[in-house]
């Protein structure tokens, strides 16, 4: 599928430009229209599990609707406060209804970008990307691959080390500071492990010959051809079209620290 | 980066890779609190959010560790699922370039208590001054703000300082730092 | 003849601890002279390992002196990364051998290394797959194969790389008898291809004695004991090499033990031939107690199924089967580490869930597959006198109990030493210690003898021994049979989740299912049955 097999150094540098952007924005109505593309396009050139992205969509619109509540409840006096509406029984100020919408759709967008990003792109294609198009240096770029393979294996540690205390007959903290002590008790373990593995990832890797220079070939070349441009040609036109739409109809507003 | 050990670059991601767990992790704290407290919830416990930058610096002694562990951190953040998506990758950046900061500032010759405190407290203030245009505190009364500050502040020093120390002796005693800068150093420590 | 490997007077001091591991090393491997590396556990066999493929000095925080040539060369000459072309190297440990995701990026990776050019690569992974069968798993993901096949891959991406010395340490220690032999045979069919020298580093030898021909033996200081031709050494001084604790193929173990004089056989069919007694093959038995544990209809996630079983008190329960069959997640949830989704365990007639972890722990004990798991103190004296002092002991009695304990474990000396730090075998013992100063009744042990030498499993077996005779009762994972057959009371079989075989070992070993299950009758069994069916062959013939 297109988003697939997309260039990834240039995919992310797509998202990163538009969330840029769009955090320069700030009216309610052009990052939902925006969100809204987004999900669309992911949906449309993306394969994956359909009910995952559901999940973390979702994740992300309830954090996106608390986010809306709490913006409400704490703003600030509005300059406006005769103007108004009435949600769940309450009047609010709509000068800070907007705010808070606004502000929730914003990061709606954001989370739509990322998503878009995590769902379409694989992490090793990602990073051989960033060592041959962003000359990151091979040594970071592959010790970090190195690092990230803990990930899966880390809640199975943590699950282990925290039953190893028990066995031992370490008892579970439930004052404050005990809470820290037993914080680092477990991180303690759990670096260390991480440590160890991963000076023998290191030793491994240079046993095989890896130096960290540059003079290596590759067994997937990354390129960027014609095809690879369209992705931020039609991300940024669309976002574009809506900015240019949000002034004719008049509801443009700058971000400048609204909370 | 030419001069770093590949080890210590693993041992960098390893660490970025935990803690970017622990970020997430804390992040329904901050939220519970901040539903106590307001936006100032968050400060209270923003120092965890330095700590990676703190721990790596201390235990690798290069320069780049408290700027690379936490943007790596945070990047992993977001690949994990963090809603603030790539903007988060920034805001790591900043928070990490605060703690360099403290330490390039003794040119990367004193990993003193002292200094790591300080470079708490420089990440607290470089992700204030980066929240405060990215997250709208402008908008808050003057004092609120400065209350803010404060907090934060001091979160840095204790929790990714003095927290964030306690945390990386802890672990060169178990020994698998022996050939990493801070094993060393304790081995010199325990030899004179 | 050309040497593959010389070392002159090369000797290593490891900073931390400022112990000598390795002392004043002078040996060579000529090449195609396939070696196996023998020496009592903490010799110094990994650090010699470490120091031949040039990731020392780099990599270890130690002082080394002398020479290390690799084809008349000082590894000091070689450019990094150089050597790898020339030496390769396969780990014990399955899961901190790589960093890429997928099976073929991984094997790329050490092409891509070398600048292959990217359009020769293909055919050299396809081709190295094939070699250790493992072509159907090229796009797999690497976190999702088994124990074994990890240790394939592993070797695999060696392989492509077209080294000329293959350094291997304990490469099958965690593997099931069928997936080590997997391995050596693999190993066996490459070597019939091209020209390779192999140094093996190994405590158990079955399987490896007809692929190897020279043998180096450590001394516990870290001195050299003896080199030479394997045979020769073997029927020399197999008395010798006995007494450093070093465990012995079996059929020169039951030869000393049998007093039969050299030349040793090396093969069972060769032993029989001998003429040795019948090994005895059974174990006395006691009448069991009270039942103290019980599983009913347990299942966890799609990994554990339909378990039911019960565990009575004066039991020795060994638990067998293939890697990935579901052994550790059995004994974690029989232990109350794990929930498991449906179904109950009670210990003594209480449900697992009203447990306090406090009582628990006085009840049973767990020891962890991975040693480090089980650490939480710094050093291997506190680590043992941990739960002492929880309970309260006095600092005399704990000081003579540990030391004790420590003693009883080989790990004397060691006391200050961060357990980090230890090589394989005393981690993996200490880890045994810590549970084994407590009096639980039921003691969970996940596969606590690999990675040991003869003497230390021995040790470690007679302070389970005892800990049976005084009414705790044992569930033990582990892949050694011999283990099985001479200690366990009763032996479960996993197989893809499910107990395939519960019962007698003796019924067990002539079980036809056997080999579906990974499992090979241990050698005193096979030796009993090749004797047996010689001497009805011979009562026949004469009649
Ligand atoms: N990084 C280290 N720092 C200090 N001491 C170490 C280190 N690694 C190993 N040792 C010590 O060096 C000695 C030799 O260890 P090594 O791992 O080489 O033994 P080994 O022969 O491979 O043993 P095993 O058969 O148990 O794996 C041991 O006594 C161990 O405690
Ligand atoms: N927490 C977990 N979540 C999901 N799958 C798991 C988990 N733990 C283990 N598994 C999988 O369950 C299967 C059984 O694992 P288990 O560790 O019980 O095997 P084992 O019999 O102990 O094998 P080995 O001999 O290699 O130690 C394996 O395929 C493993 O990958
Ligand atoms: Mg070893
Ligand atoms: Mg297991």
């Amino acid at each position: 599928m297109f988003l697939h097999t997309l260039n990834p150094a240039m995919k992310a540098c797509t998202v990163v430009g538009l969330v840029f952007v769009l955090a320069c924005l700030f009216d309610p109505v052009t990052p939902l229209v925006f969100t809204l593309f987004t999900i669309t396009v992911t949906l449309v050139f993306g394969r994956f599990r359909k009910r995952v992205y559901a999940l973390y969509l979702s994740a992300f619109t309830l954090f996106a609707f608390g986010m809306l509540w709490t913006t409400i409840a704490f703003a600030d006096t509005p300059s406006q406060p005769e103007e108004t509406i009435p949600l769940a029984g309450f009047l609010f100020p709509k000068e800070d209804v907007l705010t808070a919408l606004a502000l929730s759709f914003r990061v709606m967008a954001f989370a739509a970008l990322s998503l878009l990003f995590v769902f379409t792109t694989n992490m090793v294609h990602f990073i051989l990307s960033l060592i041959q198009q962003l000359k990151l240096p091979p040594k970071l770029a592959y010790g970090l691959m190195a690092g990230y393979r803990f990930l899966p294996m880390m809640k199975e540690e943590f699950d282990q080390i925290r039953a190893a205390h028990r066995i031992r007959g370490v008892t579970e903290a439930n004052s404050i500071k005990g809470r820290f002590k037993q914080l680092k008790r477990y991180a303690i373990p759990l670096l260390a492990g991480a440590v160890r593995k991963a000076e023998r990832t290191a030793a491994a890797m240079e046993s095989k010959g890896f130096t960290g220079e540059r003079t290596r070939t590759y067994y997937r070349p990354m390129k960027i051809t014609g095809r690879d441009w369209v992705f931020p040609l039609v991300m940024f036109a669309v976002l574009g079209v809506l900015i240019v739409l949000s002034f004719q109809l008049d509801y443009f507003r700058w971000y400048n620290g609204q909370f | 980066m030419k001069n770093w050990k590949l080890k210590e670059i693993v041992v960098l991601s390893a660490l970025s890779v935990v803690f970017a767990v622990v970020y997430l992790a804390f992040l329904p704290v901050g939220k519970l609190l901040s539903g106590l407290f307001g936006p100032i919830g968050y400060d209270f416990i923003f120092g965890i959010w330095f700590i990676v930058s703190i721990i790596a610096a201390y235990i690798l002694r290069r320069p780049g560790a408290a700027f690379l562990s936490e943007t790596i951190a945070a990047t992993i953040e977001v690949l994990l699922g963090n809603a603030s998506g790539p903007l988060l990758i920034v805001t790591g950046m900043v928070q990490g370039l605060g703690a360099e900061s403290a330490f390039a500032l003794t040119r990367y010759r004193s990993y003193h208590l002292s200094v790591l405190m300080l470079a708490g407290i420089m990440a607290a203030v470089f992700s204030f001054i980066w929240g405060y245009f990215q997250s709208g505190y402008a908008a808050l009364s003057g004092g609120y703000v400065a209350a803010m500050l404060i907090i934060r502040m001091i979160s840095g020093a204790l929790i990714s300082g003095v927290f964030g120390k306690a945390v990386a002796d802890g672990l060169a005693r178990t020994g698998v730092l022996s050939s990493f800068a801070l094993g060393r150093e304790l081995r010199k420590k325990r030899a004179s | 003849m050309k040497t593959a490997v010389q070392l002159e007077n090369l000797s290593l001091t490891y900073e931390e601890s400022g112990r000598t591991v390795l002392r004043d090393i002078t040996l060579s491997i000529a090449r195609e002279q396939d070696t196996l590396i023998l020496g009592p556990s903490g010799s110094g066999k990994s650090s010699l390992v470490q120091c031949l493929n040039g990731l020392y000095p780099e990599n270890l925080d130690g002082e080394m002196t002398g020479h290390v040539y690799i084809h008349g060369r000082s590894t000091d000459d070689f450019k990094p990364g150089e050597l790898a072309e020339t030496v390769g190297s396969v780990f014990q440990d399955p899961e901190t051998q790589f960093c890429m995701l997928t099976v073929e990026d991984e094997i790329a990776f050490g092409l891509e290394n070398l600048r292959i050019p990217a359009e020769e690569m293909e055919p050299r992974i396809n081709e190295v797959l094939e070699q250790v069968n493992l072509l159907d798993k090229k796009t797999s993901m690497i976190h999702q194969l088994s124990g074994g096949q990890k240790q394939k891959l592993a070797l695999a991406c060696v392989l492509v790389m077209e080294p000329d010395i293959l350094l291997l340490d304990e490469p099958t220690a965690n593997l099931d008898p069928r997936a080590a032999g997997e391995f050596i045979e693999v190993l066996t069919s490459i070597k019939r291809k091209r020209s390779l020298t192999i140094v093996v580093i190994e405590h158990r030898l079955e399987g490896w004695m007809e692929l190897l021909s020279h043998v180096i033996v450590l001394r516990a200081d870290g001195g050299v004991l003896t080199t030479g031709p394997l045979h020769d050494v073997m029927n020399k001084q197999a008395h010798i090499i006995h007494d450093q604790g070093i465990r012995l193929p079996y059929p020169i173990q039951y030869s000393l033990e049998e007093d039969v004089p050299p030349p040793y056989p090396f093969t069972l069919e060769k032993l029989a031939d001998q003429n040795v007694r019948l090994p005895s093959v059974d174990r006395p038995r006691r009448p069991y107690g009270k039942k103290i544990m019980e599983a009913a209809d347990v299942q966890w996630k799609d990994i554990l199924k339909d378990i039911s079983f019960s565990l009575y008190e004066g039991e020795w329960i060994a638990v067998v089967g293939a890697n990935g069959s579901g052994k550790t997640s059995l004994s974690k949830i029989m232990a109350g580490i794990t929930k498991p989704d449906s179904g109950m365990v009670h210990l003594k007639e209480k449900p697992m869930k009203k447990w306090t972890p406090d009582r628990l722990r006085k009840e049973s004990g767990y020891v962890f597959q991975n040693p480090e798991h089980q650490f939480v103190t710094y050093e291997t004296f506190e680590e043992i006198a941990f739960s002492l002092r929880q309970q309260g002991t006095a600092g005399l009695e704990i000081n003579r109990r540990v030391k004790n304990m420590l003693s009883l474990c080989g790990l004397d000396g060691l006391d200050r030493h961060p357990p980090y730090q230890l090589s394989q075998g005393q981690k993996r013992r200490l880890s045994a210690a810590t549970m084994m100063v407590e009096n639980q009744s039921v003691l969970f042990l996940d596969e606590p003898t690999f990675g040991q030498d003869a003497a230390s499993t021995q040790q470690l077996m007679e302070l389970l021994e005892e800990r049976f005779q005084q009414d705790t009762s044992l569930f033990m994972i582990t892949h050694d049979m011999e283990l099985v057959h001479r200690y366990a009371t009763r032996v479960i079989v996993m197989d893809k989740g499910r107990i395939a075989f519960d019962g007698l070992p003796e019924q067990l070993w002539m079980h036809e299912h056997l080999s579906d299950w990974h499992i090979e009758p241990p050698l005193p069994v096979q030796l009993y049955r090749l004797l047996t069916e010689r001497s009805r062959y011979h009562v026949s013939s004469y009649s």
